[in-house]
């Protein structure tokens, strides 16, 4: 009996420290609560105006299958949230939580529950892997809006969102780039699971290239797993083993392939979040995700009384997709100009991309 | 294109990322070996590569010494391992569900220090491939066993190092009676407890060297829940080498290996579905683990708590 | 110091041991109630007492392993404290105990130098300490392989290695807890001759047994203890087997129950040229043919080792047959899980009962039914009927005198013999059609025994089939209407009892057959 106390008490201290960190209970999740700046009056590139504040505070709450730090996908959504915040004036104004690390998709549902429990204005399940959870959970809440991403489908739920990038434009920018840029004519590619937006980052990146000049060699590499850096890492020496000198990654493990770009000096290709931080040297562009661009247009519905049922997409046009170069690289204005005329085809439509 | 497979290139290539891959789970799984051995199955390994990960990485950043990195790395895994032991050998908790505990609070710590004390992906200097002389000049071979990184090296000495003892000093022979039959090393006046506790904390130390490896030597980067299952894959691997260090080593590397033949595979364009290569290091190791297990026998009072009746 | 203060292992003599007052308790039990007990150098001091009277609890004590609870240990006449089994090592005190300690996975040199300093600092010498264990086993002419593994070695041998451990750490005193139990008739007697010479030599040996005759064989006094207490030492000379029991169990004690007569019926247990292998990979049983009919008790005599088990756990549906038929009541049981010839009414009492028979973690009620809870009578759509099984498990306690603080004791925490008696009653008590009973009595003491022996008589009367496997040839003699010897896996011969005399089946056991030594 005694051990038994024992073990329950460590048990019990355990799952506290556990839940300070925010991997596993929601409830106790602190929101990050950002520096308060007066609104940005340069701020509003696209039309839709944020939302006026009402007296009470928006409040979001958003599930992330890794760190809300990761350089990549996570981290996307997380700054959106932020410069939303910013827009809107503050925690007044728009309130956010977060749970973050949330790999395991039983433990995401049960926090997607937790937080349409506690009634959020919007529920966002930041990850395809979170579909089918959301499917089932939303229509217990049909006062609660939810939104995920990224993808297409709402499942005809009327309180479900979807949000998705079309990643292929930045990754064709970044293939153009890289085709020209590459003197060995090898690039590699080191992605995750090859389906969603890793899939269709990696299918512009190839059309961009093969575009730009077929004969360049593109490799491609799926390791199977989001989170393994290590052999994420050991895919990009592989690709540097096999001749490549540009290289590009999508999902967060691929800091640990970036290193290994770095150690061989090879070029590298950011998507998702700017990458430049990790490798000043060799990143050339990153593509960035603005989610707040579809942000934005779900708040305004919600608060006018639609909970869902539509389907937003950022790209390139609308600036929920931005290519952010590296200003250390010194990128030819060949290459510069080359980049921005690509980004204005796709923009105005004279250059489209097929997906194989 | 399968041709393609057995060009000088890539055979370096897949023997010298195998031997790369293999190195953490090298640390990790000799550590655990010696823990198995004396009766303990220490699930937390994962969590214990973690915070070592980010010790290493966290006191190499902002002391700028790899060294005083990897020192961090080993206290953190040796407290990691102390709590453990008293939570096994004093308390008798069950030793699975404890590991799972460990695992978790090293996922979780580990995630929430970053958070605090880092706040962003950064990066490090790790230790440089050191070149042995004349031997790395050796074509091919060279490439492959003689400029590795110092923890690569350390990694693959530990193998005959953990060999002789357990099986030459009076220490190892302790360890394996520990594991085998307490109530008999017991009775002959060995500490049952103490030696358990020599070999948790060894293993939580190794556990954590094995964690800066990747963070200081092969990635140099920290990122939450970096390790990403290896732990797990790394006591998997003490099983494969049927608790013996030179079991283990062959374990390692055949993962590996195999695990890099799958990024060559698809790097060369051979058409396999990507979904299906990344499962071949899984597949062909079960599969070697179906056809020798039954031979081997797992030490008998492994997960067994020991208590003297008294 | 003169040399005849000296053993011949080199280490000096203990003059005497005296234990005063020892009192120990566990919960719900007194183990230990102010026992007395001493040994003199150059004696063979018996202890005797009935299953769970406390003897090996007094032994753990002397050997540091378990701590009195009131009392003192004199040591040539001055106190000494021994808080652990080191301390008992280091004045000269050495264990054998009644369950082995050994780790089988390491070789006999490894065993023997486990826990001792080395010479070579942190590095094994496990040269020297084989140099070493063949010199003190020359002494007493233990023939032992330093090199083997202990899993490799018969359980004489290993109970060898187990004396080797205690006289290589200079033990002067010997406690010696039933090693005859597990011994053959020829090891029991290879035994008492070194345990003969070791007393000339000038050690102290303390000798527990339940075997009466060895008791007055080979020891100088005896103690019994009963219920933890003790009721006195006396000269052997001054005893007899009828004395000893008699004073043990406080009434007289039948050793040749009545077997009566019983009609024999039809046959119910039936092995046709029956093959397996064993654990070594070679055959285990080799065309084995028996059958045993309703009301008729076959014993099965043979040294051990030489398909006793290998048979017992292929009937049982432990072990796979590689060619042959095996039938109960007619029907072919061949390859059946052992949980469905539990539902055709098959019990086992296996020889490892501690390993194969019970769950030491289990209490006492649970290892009762562990056989049947699945049945209606203990249980009820999946729930366990607690008050049926709490009623059946008390009557077992008493009708096989298991001694028992309460049904909720684990099963580890009981003595010895009483884990024995779970089983037995366990298997008994549900009134199987057929009973392969393995060493039914090892380690029972003489009123248990004979309870035993009484109740596979009473299963016979019922009309039960019963092989009984036994190395012990009175066992045999006293219970079977035939016996069945077993060689190298095969059977050499089935005798009626009236035609089985000790000699012939000496003969057949050591495989020979008395027709073919004849022309000779
Ligand atoms: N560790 C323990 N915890 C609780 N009770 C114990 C423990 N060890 C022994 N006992 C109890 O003490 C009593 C004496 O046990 P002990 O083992 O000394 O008997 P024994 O005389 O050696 O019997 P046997 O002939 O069956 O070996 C028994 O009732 C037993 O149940
Ligand atoms: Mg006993």
């Amino acid at each position: 009996m005694k051990k038994f106390i024992w073990l329950l008490t460590l048990i019990v201290a355990l799952s506290m420290i556990l839940t300070a960190c925010g991997a596993a209970a929601p409830a106790a999740t602190e929101a990050p609560v950002v520096t308060e700046a007066p609104v940005s009056a340069t701020e509003a590139p696209v039309a839709t105006e944020p939302p006026a504040a009402p007296a009470e505070p928006f409040r979001v709450a958003v599930i992330m299958p890794s760190a809300i730090n990761d350089l990549a996908f996570s981290q996307s959504m997380f700054d959106a949230l932020t410069r939303i915040q910013e827009e809107m004036g503050g925690t007044d104004a728009f309130e956010f939580v977060y749970s973050d690390g949330m790999f395991n998709v039983d433990d995401a549902a049960a926090a997607i529950r937790d937080y349409a429990t506690e009634g959020y204005d919007l529920v966002i399940a930041h990850g395809s892997q979170y579909g089918s959870s959301l499917q089932e959970i939303a229509p217990d809440f049909p006062e609660t809006s939810f939104a995920w991403g990224t993808t297409a489908e709402t499942f005809g739920v009327p309180n479900i969102f979807a949000y998705e990038a079309a990643s292929q434009e930045g990754g064709y920018v970044n293939g153009v780039l890289a085709a020209t840029l590459s003197t060995s004519k090898v690039i590699g590619i080191v992605g995750p699971i090859e389906v969603g937006d890793a899939k269709l980052y990696v299918d512009g990146f190839k059309a961009g290239v093969a575009t730009t000049d077929p004969a360049v060699k593109v490799n491609v590499n799926y390791i199977g797993s989001f989170s393994d850096v290590a052999l994420a890492s050991e895919a990009a020496t592989t690709h540097i083993a096999a001749g490549a000198d540009a290289l590009t990654g999508t999902a967060q493990m691929v800091v640990g392939a970036i290193g290994k770009a770095e150690e061989a000096n090879a070029l590298w290709f950011g998507t998702q979040s700017n990458q430049t931080s990790l490798a000043p040297t060799i990143v050339v562009a990153s593509q960035v995700y603005h989610w707040e661009v579809a942000l934005r247009e779900i708040i305004t519905l919600i608060n006018s009384g639609t909970l869902g049922g539509q389907s937003f997409k950022a790209n390139l046009a609308n600036g929920g997709e931005v290519v952010e170069f590296n200003p250390d690289y010194a990128l030819s204005a060949d290459a510069t100009a080359l980049a921005e005329s690509t980004i204005q085809g796709i923009i105005d439509g004279t250059i489209t991309i097929t997906l194989p | 294109m399968i041709s393609e497979l057995f060009t000088v290139t890539v055979l370096i290539g897949i023997l010298a990322s195998g031997i790369r891959l293999a190195t953490p789970y090298l640390y990790a799984s000799i550590g655990e070996t010696f823990g198995q051995r004396s009766g303990v199955l220490n699930l937390g390994v994962e969590g214990q590569m973690l915070l070592g990960a980010f010790a290493a990485f966290y006191v190499a950043l902002t002391t700028g010494s790899l060294w005083l990195g990897i020192l961090a790395a080993m206290i953190v895994g040796a407290l990691m391992g102390l709590i453990m032991a008293f939570v096994t050998v004093n308390l008798h908790a069950q030793q699975g569900i404890s590991g799972i505990g460990f695992y978790l609070f090293g996922l979780g710590l580990s995630d929430l220090l970053f958070q605090k004390l880092m706040g962003t992906v950064e990066t490090v200097k790790g230790f440089p491939p050191i070149k042995i002389p004349w031997f790395s000049s050796i074509p091919g071979v060279g490439e492959i066993f003689f400029s590795q990184n110092i923890l690569v090296y350390g990694a693959y000495l530990l193998v005959p190092l953990a060999w002789f003892v357990l099986n030459k000093t009076t220490l190892g022979l302790k360890i394996r009676s520990v594991g085998e039959n307490p109530d008999a090393a017991d009775s002959l006046g060995v500490s049952v407890a103490r030696i358990r506790y020599f070999t948790i904390i060894l293993g939580g130390t190794l556990s954590g060297i094995a964690g800066a490896s990747l963070s200081i030597a092969l990635l140099n980067v920290f990122q939450q829940n970096m390790t990403s299952g290896l732990g797990f894959i790394a006591v998997a691997l003490v099983y494969f080498g049927a608790w013996r260090p030179w079991g283990v080593l062959g374990g390692a590397l055949l993962f590996s290996m195999v695990n890099s033949l799958q990024l060559w595979i698809q790097v060369l364009g051979i058409p396999i579905p990507s979904e299906i290569a990344v499962m071949m290091p899984y597949v062909l190791t079960i599969l070697v683990l179906v056809i020798t297990v039954s031979r081997v026998r797992a030490p008998s009072a492994l997960t067994k708590p020991f208590e003297r009746e008294d | 110091m003169t040399d005849s203060n000296k053993l011949p292992s080199g280490q000096t003599r203990i003059d005497s041991i005296e234990m005063r007052g020892i009192t120990k308790r566990f919960p719900g039990v007194l183990a230990s109630d102010h026992v007395d007990f001493d040994v003199k150098s150059g004696e063979v001091h018996a202890l005797l007492g009935e299953n769970g009277a406390g003897k090996s609890t007094l032994m753990k004590i002397l050997y540091g392993m378990y701590h009195p609870d009131e009392g003192q240990i004199l040591l040539n006449g001055k106190p000494v404290s021994i808080a652990s089994p080191t301390d008992a090592i280091n004045i000269g005190v050495g264990m054998i105990h009644q369950h082995f300690m050994l780790v089988p996975s390491l070789t006999v040199a490894e065993n023997v130098a486990l826990g001792l300093p080395s010479s070579r600092g942190p590095l094994t010498d496990l040269d020297r300490v084989s140099k070493r264990i063949v010199e003190l086993a020359n002494i007493y002419g233990l023939k032992i392989d330093p090199s083997a593994y202990v899993w490799q070695l018969s359980v004489g041998q290993q109970q060898r290695v187990e004396i080797i451990k205690a006289l290589y750490r200079g033990a002067a005193l010997l406690i010696l807890d039933e090693p005859t139990a597990v011994l053959t008739p020829q090891e029991v007697d290879e035994f008492f001759v070194i345990m003969h010479q070791m007393v000339k030599d000038g050690y102290a040996l303390i000798f527990i047994s339940h075997k009466l005759h060895e008791v007055v064989e080979i020891s100088n006094r005896v103690t019994v203890l009963r219920n933890g207490k003790k009721i006195g030492t006396r000269p052997t000379s001054e005893t007899t087997k009828q004395d000893l029991a008699n004073w043990m169990v406080g009434r007289d004690v039948d050793f040749a129950p009545d077997r009566g007569k019983v009609d024999i019926g039809e046959v119910r247990l039936k092995l046709e040229n029956v093959c397996c292998g064993n654990d070594l990979g070679t055959p285990g049983l080799r065309e084995v043919c028996l059958e045993i009919h309703s009301g008729e008790i076959l014993g099965v005599a043979g040294v051990s080792g030489n398909g006793q088990r290998e048979l017992a756990d292929t009937i049982a549906g432990l072990r796979k047959t590689t060619s042959g038929r095996v039938y109960l009541e007619g029907r072919d049981v061949t390859g059946l899980a052992p949980g469905d010839l539990t539902d055709r009414m098959l019990s086992y009492i296996p020889e490892e009962r501690m390993r194969d028979g019970m769950i030491k973690d289990f209490t006492v009620a649970e290892n009762m039914i562990l056989r049947e809870h699945h049945k209606h009578q203990f249980s009820r759509s999946g729930f366990l009927k607690l008050k049926d099984i709490s009623t059946h498990t008390d009557k077992l306690i008493a009708q096989f005198h298991v001694k028992t603080p309460s049904q909720e004791t684990l099963a580890k925490n009981l003595s010895g013999g009483n884990i024995q008696k779970i089983v037995l009653a366990r298997e008994i008590s549900r009134n199987p059609r057929a009973i392969i009973a393995a060493q039914p009595t090892r380690g029972l003491d003489i009123g248990a025994t004979e309870y035993v022996r009484e109740q596979l008589l009473d299963q016979r009367k019922r009309g039960a089939a019963v092989m009984l496997i036994s190395e012990d040839l009175d066992e045999i003699l006293a219970l079977s209407d035939r016996v069945a010897v077993i060689y190298e896996g095969r059977i050499m011969d089935i005798l009626p009892r009236q035609n089985a005399t000790r000699e012939r089946l000496g003969l057949l056991m050591a495989g020979v057959h008395p027709e073919e030594k004849a022309p000779a």
